[in-house]
């Protein structure tokens, strides 16, 4: 039945918004003890800070999950946003959100590397946490480049790699990393250096790219400890094999974090003027 | 030795695992970029099912990456003995 997709993405959405919380990002923490709720926020703040956004500016959020950002852009900021996603239910349920809420963001079914939207259109293009799963890094951002106004900004956070690492570990580590794909899709991570480097090419400034690691760490412990809160729930909802999994990919990702290997970046860049 | 039709057997059920197609597989398939776009995960689990099926595989043979489909059969091709 066609309704199986959408079925498997509301119980993911639920058991995610148990363990992550209402905003499906890390957090950044001011404090280990900070709650997680206020850590995420404190995430999407850095990005707000970066991106000077004002009434009125016209705000393109790629990879707009379920359209949580895009509604508070626009109703806290008056920004008229476009949300763009590959997954049709994030579509909609962006759509039914901003409608539940009567704000005014707009939602498309759009690929971020391969945008199809006009030249110079946007003064603002936001992207949170969704690089990592868009392996033409290239494409992402000149599209972004391209349709950004004169001076328009880019603002992008996401998990990035800190080294190289070697086909032989890759190959002995093979389980850890399958067990990160099976619990977050198919990322591939690239360090900040190549972000701003591709940047630069595309004729943009970069204004900001910082490592934002040890802020982000404690969100491990933190989705883990919702686990723990949650966890008849969440075993109804993802399995115990789903559960367990999410539980090891946590742990994979600290032990990356902690050895320098994968971790958080942050960075703005300004489109010259014309 | 192992012959091109084993080899390409375990290529395609690993193309399966991983939700690619096998579709107009070729000796010139390229296995990156252009070609079947394998990731450094992706090639690490097709190297792990080869030497699980055959006890070696050319990826961690300290020699350079195969590139192509055609260099993994050729790996395989070369007789074990003279
Ligand atoms: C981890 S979620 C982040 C959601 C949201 N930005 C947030 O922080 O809550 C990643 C989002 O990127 C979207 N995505 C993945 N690949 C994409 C692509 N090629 N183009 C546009 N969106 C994409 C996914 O559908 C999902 O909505």
């Amino acid at each position: 039945m066609s309704t199986q997709p959408a079925a498997h993405y509301d119980r993911v959405h639920e058991a995610w918004t148990l363990i992550m919380g209402e905003e499906f990002h890390y957090g950044y923490f001011a404090d280990p003890a900070t709650p997680l709720d206020e850590a995420t926020a404190a995430l999407t703040s850095e990005m707000l800070e970066l991106a000077g956004i004002g009434e009125g500016d016209r705000v393109l959020d790629i990879g707009c999950g379920t359209g949580r950002q895009s509604c508070d852009l626009a109703e806290q900021l008056g920004a008229r946003v476009l949300g763009i996603t590959t997954s049709a239910s994030g579509v909609a349920a962006a759509s039914a959100l901003a409608r539940s809420r009567g704000v005014e963001a707009r939602f498309e079914q759009r690929d971020g590397t391969a945008n199809g939207l006009p030249d110079g259109a946007f003064d603002v293009v936001w992207a949170l946490e969704s690089s990592h799963l868009m392996r033409d890094r290239a494409g992402l951002l000149s599209e972004s480049a391209r349709v950004l106004a004169p001076e328009g900004r880019l603002v992008l956070c996401d998990i990035i790699r800190k080294r190289e690492i070697p086909f032989l570990e890759v190959r002995d580590r093979r389980d850890d990393f399958a067990v990160l794909r099976a619990a977050f899709g198919d990322a591939h991570m690239e360090p900040l250096s190549v972000y701003a480097s591709l940047l630069e090419e595309l004729g943009m400034t970069v204004v900001e790219a910082t490592d934002i690691s040890v802020p982000t760490l404690p969100t491990f412990a933190a989705w883990r400890a919702n686990v723990t809160a949650h966890s008849a729930t969440l075993l109804g909802l993802l399995g115990e094999q789903g559960v367990a999994d999410f539980v090891r990919s946590t742990h994979v990702l600290e032990e990356f974090w902690s050895d320098g290997t994968l971790g958080y970046g942050i960075l703005a860049a300004v489109k010259s003027p014309l | 030795m192992t012959s091109p039709d084993q080899t390409l057997a375990v290529i395609t059920t690993f193309l399966g695992r991983a939700d690619k197609s096998a579709a107009d597989l070729s000796s010139a398939t390229g296995l990156y970029g252009d070609g079947l776009e394998l990731d450094s995960l992706e090639a690490a689990e097709l190297s792990a099912m080869l030497e699980d099926e055959f006890g070696t595989d050319p990826f961690s043979s300290g020699d350079e990456l195969p590139q192509t489909v055609g260099d993994i059969l050729a790996f395989y091709e070369v007789p074990a003995t003279a």
